[in-house]
């Protein structure tokens, strides 16, 4: 059994989440066909079940997390910190190439996104901060030469090869 | 049923279909020999690869990763003693001792023909099952229609979560996204916040490449750790050559491999690892020898390979003769179906015959594809193992974004794929699992509109629905199984109960 908050806090997310929905679908319009439901119904049902499961769930998995609070992690603060902050980069990241792609284009937001992805995890893994002045020349150049011949070659494929059109 | 053969074949027999086939097994067998990818994922990603193509050439595309994927899970577990999939366990216990004492070259040769032995049979089974499944269903009405996809969806939502009400919760959330976008009855229109991308509902491409590709590489993204890497096997192998003789000789392996693989297949959420399992523990029970088992002996790995690959043909009769996949890669193979305008279901095997056994040859064509790049190409697939994880990533996120993009070059798909990816991610940590949710965008609809359809030609009376006996016998077994994953669920808590007393 591991020690995580995130378990309870995602069923109370469920939870806010689903009563937010089930009133927005009492704002739908009812409207009134010989034995046929109205739009409203199963929006209104499945918000509701929803709702009605996420409870259990919550207790449940908040009684587990309260049982095992005071047991050490196995993992250690540092490995843990690392490990959010490369999520946290990549989904950040991800953000940012939707928005630069259509204004920047896609080769030239690809080949960034690419080379942030691939040098940013250098850096947030530790590895940047193991290595001498040459291997970070060798991991920036190395990052680079992949971004560029990534967005080239598929951009290539996809719009000569399976006519995809992308934005150039 | 002849004339159908010949039209499929016809359609299978053309140089881009051979092609289509021949590339989705080579990428199918690179994801599933990398541990953490997996064949939903290939199929996700290859997606939007197959929309310019013909309906069997893009179908036989994604059976092609399918197939690819579901064998060369054998290759870090033969070698290396890791799994490539969760299928692949099995094979770690007799083909990792095997490539120990020197011999992995030929337990790659018995994995790759017991695997191939176990799809064609699969696909002999699937050929001759799913026509009187598909025209049995024939029969169904809106009340059928509503009962099985109400089945489908709670079948796979109590075993594909970690607890039932998990699954269900997971499927519930599919279904309710099921339900934004224009009701198809009143023409009202339903959280779609003014945003016209939302008008048709939500694109299940998005859904699919977010839910199955984004949330994987978000979880590896968690766990990147560039201090573990992966070490090269120390076997060396230039060619793994096929050993049918060997594997023939082990004949009754190779059967209840089959057999294992094919009873499970169907079985909605069962998947791979209890497949194999099942048939290597039926194999060491009737075998003269069962002391040999776990040192190398070469039925432990033919029975597994020969199940794994069997299982795909089983899982695949749900899927094309009553729309109901059986797990995550035949739900996103499903929805790709679906993209390709192929609504699986009874009616395509009176619709679209031709098609349909054009599907069935397209996966035989898969199982001598992956039989041949296999043995030729064990080397460079071996290679695949230590590519930096990184670069990977990166590279499949820049996948995800063209096939999403490529769809009709909206932006807001985009963002609807990272949000179901994020989702995702919680849902697969937090044990809620992301197979329902695909599961209930797919049924979701074909739920709603049968029963609203159903009430309105029953006038607004539900009892139809609880006393026509095809319909009821799938509520029957939606309800026992649900009661018998919480019997389960109850026994498993009250033993680890049991068990923590008992400890102190």
């Amino acid at each position: 059994m591991q020690r995580d908050i995130g378990k309870p806090l995602f069923d109370l997310f469920l939870l806010i989440a689903s009563a937010a929905a089930f009133v927005a679908a009492t704002a739908l319009p009812e409207i009134e066909i010989v034995g046929d439901l109205s739009p409203a119904f199963f929006p209104k049902l499945l918000s509701g079940l929803i709702f009605l499961f996420a409870i259990p769930c919550l207790i449940k998995d908040f009684r587990e997390w309260w049982m095992v609070r005071s047991v050490a992690s196995p993992t250690p603060q540092v490995v843990k910190v690392r490990s959010v902050a490369q999520w946290l980069f990549v989904v950040l990241l991800l953000v940012g190439y939707m928005l630069a792609f259509e204004r920047l284009g896609y080769i030239i937001s690809t080949a960034s996104f690419t080379f942030c992805c691939v040098l940013g995890l250098v850096i947030l893994s530790g590895v940047w901060g193991e290595q001498t002045m040459a291997q970070r020349g060798k991991s920036v150049l190395g990052a680079l030469v992949f971004a560029a011949v990534l967005a080239v070659a598929v951009f290539y494929v996809f719009n000569n090869l399976f006519e995809i059109p992308l934005p150039a | 049923m002849i004339s159908g053969y010949l039209d499929g074949l016809g359609m299978v027999l053309q140089l881009g279909t051979l092609l289509a086939i021949a590339g989705g097994t080579l990428l199918g067998i690179i994801m599933g020999s990398l541990p953490g990818l997996t064949s939903a994922m290939a199929i996700a990603l290859l997606l939007p690869v197959t929309f310019g193509m013909p309906p069997v050439a893009g179908v036989g595309m994604l059976l092609g990763a399918l197939c690819g994927a579901g064998a060369s899970g054998s290759i870090p577990a033969i070698l290396l003693n890791i799994p490539g999939t969760p299928s692949s366990v099995a094979t770690t216990f007799d083909g990792y001792p095997m490539a120990k004492k020197g011999e992995a070259g030929r337990a790659l040769g018995l994995a790759i023909v017991a695997s191939f032995f176990g799809g064609v049979a699969s696909m002999i089974i699937l050929s001759l099952l799913a026509p009187p499944i598909a025209e049995f269903a024939l029969r169904f009405g809106p009340a059928e229609y509503f009962s099985l996809s109400i089945f489908g969806l709670v079948i796979i939502a109590s075993v594909a979560g970690k607890s039932l009400l998990k699954g269900l919760i997971a499927g519930l959330i599919g279904f309710f996204a099921s339900t934004i976008g224009t009701d198809p009855i009143t023409g009202v229109g339903r959280f779609t916040f003014n945003e016209l991308s939302l008008l048709t509902g939500i694109n299940l491409l998005p859904a699919l490449i977010g839910l199955f590709a984004v949330s994987q590489v978000l979880k590896d993204t968690l766990e990147y750790d560039p201090h573990e890497r992966v070490k090269e096997s120390t076997h060396r192998i230039d060619i793994a050559r096929p050993r049918f003789l060997e594997t023939l000789r082990h004949w009754k392996a190779v059967v209840t491999g089959v057999l294992s693989g094919s009873v499970v297949g169907p079985v909605p959420g069962a998947g791979g690892s209890i497949a194999s399992l099942v048939a290597y523990d039926q194999t060491r029970r009737f075998s003269k020898s069962p002391d040999k088992f776990g040192t190398g002996y070469a039925p432990g790995i033919i029975s597994v390979e020969s199940a794994n690959n069997a299982l795909l043909g089983g899982a695949l009769i749900p899927t094309l003769a009553l729309g109901i996949p059986g797990e995550a890669a035949t739900a996103v193979l499903l929805g790709g179906l679906m993209i390709q305008g192929i609504t699986p279901g009874p009616l395509l095997f009176d619709d679209q015959g031709g098609m349909v056994y054009g599907i069935f040859l397209a996966y035989l064509v898969a199982n001598f594809f992956m039989l041949l790049i296999m043995c030729l190409g064990i080397k460079l697939f071996i290679r695949v193992l230590t590519v930096p994880r990184k670069q990977l990533l990166a590279t499949i996120l820049v996948f995800c974004f063209i096939g999403v993009y490529g769809v009709d070059g909206d932006v807001f798909n985009l963002y609807l794929m990272l949000g179901f990816g994020v989702l995702g991610y919680f849902l697969n940590r937090y044990d809620f699992g992301t197979a329902p949710v695909i599961l209930g965008l797919i049924l979701g609809p074909i739920a709603e509109s049968n029963l609203r359809r159903g009430l309105q030609s029953f006038q607004g009376d539900w009892t139809p629905f609880f006393t026509r006996p095809i319909s009821v016998t799938f509520l029957v077994i939606a309800i026992g199984l649900l009661a018998l994953t919480l019997w389960q669920n109850y026994r498993a808590g009250k033993q680890v109960s049991a068990s923590q007393g008992s400890g102190v």
